[in-house]
């Protein structure tokens, strides 16, 4: 009990603001009743969307598990909503998570390749820089030619959107590194390979949390925008097929699917890296955001 | 150090990272060696494209797209960007200052904020563009929305990070409320919000072209879905880099400007933190 009434006391404020602006939201839909197509309100009041709309979901499974899919010719069932809910929403987390892990190592692993001495890495920043400006949403027609519009184009572009990043932000994170900490193993005999083992390596963590969670936002992004452009299922192809038909209440219940998933992806990675860095002092564990 | 060696010293570019530009070419070339030319052009073909295309583009009219260029188009996403900064920008910035100084407002603010900011902006648009529809309207409140997110952050911080020492000795010294926020808190993080609105600059190309290529009229973003629907990568290509070049200058001039404007504070200074 005390547990809950904690719970409360920290984020009581955050609860009730939450919980105004669904009510906010729904007063908008009663206020605002135009329809985007006949049936389709512009803003789908919640009696919409836990209703109907969530039935609706079903078209989006593709059957399997005793659960006939629509297409087969079943009634629309919350079971084969909610099957589908879970499905795509796997589909789509198997994809970032792997982009996120590939592109993630990838990144680092040529960010401290190029850190091993100044002139690599002065060769690479100013390119580097160009290469970041591009903006990663308007490449997925790109990587659909070169992956396919498959798994592995869907990885592959979330790879290099995580990548790019990670490896932006190694270099940074390694040029960071005071002077001091390196100097200081020299003069006691570590060579790169024991200099990169103990001083680079764990002094760089810090610096990489916001670079993590810089990626983590990008790698929601660019999965969804994988799934844009040619997808048979995920979150981001109910919102392409929805917008298709004016929808707006199925995005809105996939809109609200992804804020769900998105913060609890940021809560568990900041436990997480939290508890990694309990060994430094406070100062340097001031999370950066930006 | 005088004013003018300063500026240079901004825009001030390694001559090994041309070499590093110059690689990067070379290995791109490399590449073009293994690909078809369907998937991946050279680069001169690319160079040639944009040169081409710069002022008015033939295939683009095939695509229903007639009577515009990468420059015209370029001119329509550029003049949206502007727009969405400065509108966003300041109301981040206002709406930052306030929740500083005023906790009941910042507990209601925060968390509608970082809510709106997880959202991507892939998830937030089609809902933009069937509420505002496929015009210029659309594009710019969705990148008006992210400036505002992260100068919203910025502004905050850099108000919380004043020392308190100096709002209080005004104030002992009857300043009004008004002196207080004009002498002080607007002067005092001047650098720290001039470095937001660069950040917030830097990712609003990509935003913008983003919100074009999901639906719009002109634009660089729907020059880039118009050309990806034929398969046309040389001509994505070209779009791309025109698009990342026209960011990189506009951020260097942002540099210069805000360099400029916060001459007299040693965290706008190059190499200053």
């Amino acid at each position: 009990m005390t547990e809950v009434r904690a719970f409360f006391r920290r984020h009581g404020v955050s609860i009730i603001v939450l919980g105004v602006m669904a009510a906010i939201w729904q007063i908008l839909s009663l206020l605002y009743t135009t329809e985007a197509v006949p049936g389709e309100p512009m803003i789908p009041g919640w009696q919409v969307v836990f209703t109907r709309t969530l039935i609706s979901l079903s078209d989006y499974w593709q059957g399997g598990l005793g659960v006939p899919s629509v297409a087969e010719g079943a009634p629309p069932s919350y079971t084969a909503a909610l099957l589908a809910i879970v499905s795509n929403s796997l589909d789509t987390m198997v994809r970032l998570y792997l982009g996120l892990l590939i592109g993630g190592l990838v990144g680092t692993f040529l960010g401290l390749a190029v850190s091993w001495s100044k002139w690599s890495r002065r060769t690479v920043e100013l390119p580097l820089q160009f290469i970041r400006t591009l903006p990663l949403l308007a490449m997925v027609p790109l990587f659909q030619l070169w992956f396919g519009i498959y798994f592995a184009g869907k990885v592959a572009f979330v790879a290099y959107g995580v990548g790019v990043i990670f490896f932006a932000g190694v270099v940074n994170a390694v040029k960071n590194v005071p002077q001091v900490y390196i100097d200081n193993a020299r003069t006691q005999g570590a060579n790169r390979v024991q200099l990169y083992l103990t001083i680079i390596l764990p002094s760089i963590f810090p610096e990489l949390r916001a670079t993590i969670l810089l990626s983590l936002g990008t790698a929601w992004g660019a999965v969804l925008g994988a799934e844009y452009l040619g997808a048979q299922s995920g979150l981001g192809y109910i919102i392409v097929y929805s917008e298709a038909f004016a929808y707006l209440d199925r995005m809105f219940v996939v809109a609200l699917l992804f804020v769900f998933y998105a913060s609890i992806s940021y809560a568990i990675f900041n436990r997480l890296s939290l508890k990694l860095l309990q060994w430094m002092p406070r100062v340097g564990r001031v999370i950066v955001v930006g | 150090m005088g004013r003018k060696s300063r500026r240079r010293g901004i825009l001030r570019i390694d001559p090994v990272g041309i070499f590093g530009v110059f690689l990067l070419i070379m290995i791109w070339q490399a590449l073009t060696l293994a690909l078809p030319p369907s998937s991946l052009p050279t680069p001169s073909s690319v160079v040639a494209r944009i040169g081409r295309d710069f002022i008015r583009a033939e295939e683009l009219s095939f695509y229903g797209l007639a009577d515009t260029g990468l420059l015209n188009s370029m001119i329509y996403t550029a003049t949206n960007v502007m727009i969405a900064v400065a509108l966003g920008s300041l109301v981040g910035t206002i709406a930052g200052f306030v929740t500083a100084r005023f906790h009941n407002v910042r507990a209601i603010l925060d968390p509608i904020v970082m809510t709106m900011g997880t959202i991507p902006i892939l998830v937030l648009a089609p809902f933009f563009l069937i509420w505002f529809g496929v015009e210029r309207m659309s594009a710019v409140l969705l990148v008006v929305l992210y400036v505002a997110v992260i100068l919203y952050i910025f502004a905050q911080r850099a108000a919380d990070n004043l020392d308190p020492v100096y709002e209080e000795y005004a104030y002992t010294l009857g300043a009004s409320s008004k002196r207080i926020v004009w002498d002080i808190l607007i002067p005092g993080t001047v650098p720290q919000v001039l470095g937001g609105i660069r950040i917030a600059l830097a990712g609003a190309w990509g935003l913008e072209a983003i919100a074009e290529l999901l639906g719009a009229q002109y634009g660089i973003g729907k020059i880039i879905q118009v050309l990806a629907g034929a398969t046309d990568v040389q001509g994505i290509f070209a779009a791309l880099i025109v698009l990342g070049l026209v960011a990189v200058i506009s951020d260097g001039l942002a540099a210069l400007v805000f360099a400029h404007v916060a001459a007299w504070s040693a965290a706008a200074r190059p190499g200053g933190n």
